[in-house]
């Protein structure tokens, strides 16, 4: 019964995803139709799938709570946050004055506060690169990054300077010529990495969609 | 239908020949795989952590299971039931997390199904498989006190990340876990190589199923890739030696 039903399964990913390849390449009303009806069938799972991930999520922060495990006081404050949020949106509507100050006020700042961790984060973990991983590649890593962090932004003092032309020379150079060939050949990888996945997933060979 | 999409459909035509093909001749001639010290510190890693009784974290990422950028979450969910496997004697066995709802659902089904294969139903827990955070920030903000609780000492990043993988690497590090990661986007892979213990560069990412011990099909696509890369290689060498010799395409 059960290796039935993973037949079942795969040849449904396998139809549905043949249905949405061929959208790619055939322009025909029919297929065309097929596929945003499946793609529209997509989405709306994903919205489901979004709510039982909330459910989830609530569900692991209970028991967190439940069993007073380390940090359930921000469980608490979670869960709160969480339904304060629901309440709102479903109250005042999504659009609302205040769902949008929430957004605006709350979630927006931390993001923007998180996203200036980066450049924090990355300075000292070029730091650390080099203790941790003594080679050629951390070594040209870490130089490149340096030129091109100094030849991109004005300088406290010589920003006119010949040395800073040059710089901003090398950091061009090594952007445009080097980087922009080497990320071009990392997305051909890439490109191919994603569609022998894909073809896999077609093929029914990996199935990670369980049993 | 114009020239391009044919050229496409032949691509994808001849690749999934040469899959096949490829993947019938692996129980004469398996292929050999070329040594990843990323995978081969992983493994150590893993060792260690299931003799020590700590926690694996598998991240499959910020994308969503729909659009361009599934291509690696599904890598990742692959890479999943191996993982699953190694870890399932460990007192603490494998956590996974996501920022998307579908990719949760799905890496749910695939811990149930590994489980289940392994005869260890009774140890499957739906919350060993959880969605963080529905949006990037939000699910690194999340990280660390998952981290923290969870006494992670691996962790593995396999799936699609934005800037917010740079952060979500260095708070592993910062938790003095052991971190592997890759991505498909070309720029979070520069970052993970600073921030990371052990990055994937390139197409590395979508080869972890097969270095972790996974199909023939999937050893086989890797030789099918490396086939194919040195082709397009080939072939983009005679444009550019045609176009700069004046002729046009």
């Amino acid at each position: 019964m059960r290796g039935g039903l993973r037949i079942v399964w795969a040849a449904v990913a396998m139809i549905f995803g043949l249905i949405v390849l061929q959208g790619y390449f055939l322009d025909l009303e029919p297929l065309r139709a097929a596929r945003t009806m499946v793609l529209e069938w997509a989405v709306v799972l994903a919205a489901a799938a979004l709510l039982l991930g909330v459910v989830n999520l609530a569900a692991v922060h209970l028991s967190k709570i439940g069993a007073q495990e380390k940090g359930w006081a921000y469980s608490t404050l979670l869960l709160g946050a969480l339904l304060v949020t629901l309440v709102i949106g479903l109250w005042f509507g999504e659009e609302s004055q205040l769902a949008l100050a929430l957004f605006s006020y709350v979630q927006q700042p931390v993001e923007a506060s998180l996203a200036a961790l980066l450049a924090v984060s990355l300075t000292i973990g070029g730091v650390r690169l080099l203790s941790r991983r003594r080679d050629l590649r951390s070594t040209i890593f870490v130089v490149t990054a340096l030129v091109v962090l100094l030849g991109t932004g004005p300088w406290l003092v010589g920003s006119n300077g010949e040395l800073h032309r040059l710089l901003g020379d090398a950091r061009a150079w090594l952007s445009q010529v080097w980087a922009a060939g080497a990320a071009r050949g990392l997305l051909l990888g890439v490109a191919l990495g994603a569609t022998a996945t894909g073809l896999r997933v077609l093929l029914g060979a990996d199935r990670p969609y369980g049993s | 239908m114009g020239l391009n999409d044919l050229l496409s459909i032949a691509l994808l035509a001849v690749f999934v020949a040469l899959l096949l093909a490829r993947t019938g001749a692996e129980l004469r001639w398996p292929t050999t795989l070329r040594t990843l010290p990323a995978f081969e510190e992983l493994r150590r890693a893993i060792e260690r952590a299931v003799e020590a009784g700590e926690r694996v974290h598998l991240s499959l990422g910020t994308g969503t299971l729909i659009g361009g950028e599934s291509g690696s979450a599904l890598a990742g969910l692959t890479a999943l039931s191996q993982i699953a496997e190694v870890t399932l004697d460990s007192d603490r066995p494998l956590v996974v997390s996501s920022g998307d709802g579908a990719i949760a659902a799905a890496s749910q089904d695939a811990l149930r199904g590994t489980y289940a294969r392994l005869d260890a139903s009774a140890r499957f827990q739906w919350t060993r498989a959880r969605m963080l955070a529905p949006s990037p920030f939000s699910y690194v903000a999340t990280l660390p006190g998952m981290l923290d609780a969870e006494r992670v000492s691996v962790q593995l990043l396999l799936g699609h990340f934005g800037r917010e993988g740079a952060l979500a690497a260095d708070m592993g590090t910062r938790q003095r876990a052991f971190v592997l990661a890759g991505t498909d986007s070309v720029p979070t892979q520069a970052q993970f190589f600073a921030t990371a213990d052990a990055p994937l560069i390139g197409e590395e990412v979508f080869a972890a199923g097969a270095y972790l011990g996974a199909s023939g099909m999937q050893r086989a696509s890797l030789r099918v890739q490396d086939l194919l890369r040195v082709v397009l290689i080939v072939l983009i060498g005679i444009g550019t030696l045609l176009r700069t010799l004046g002729f046009g395409l």
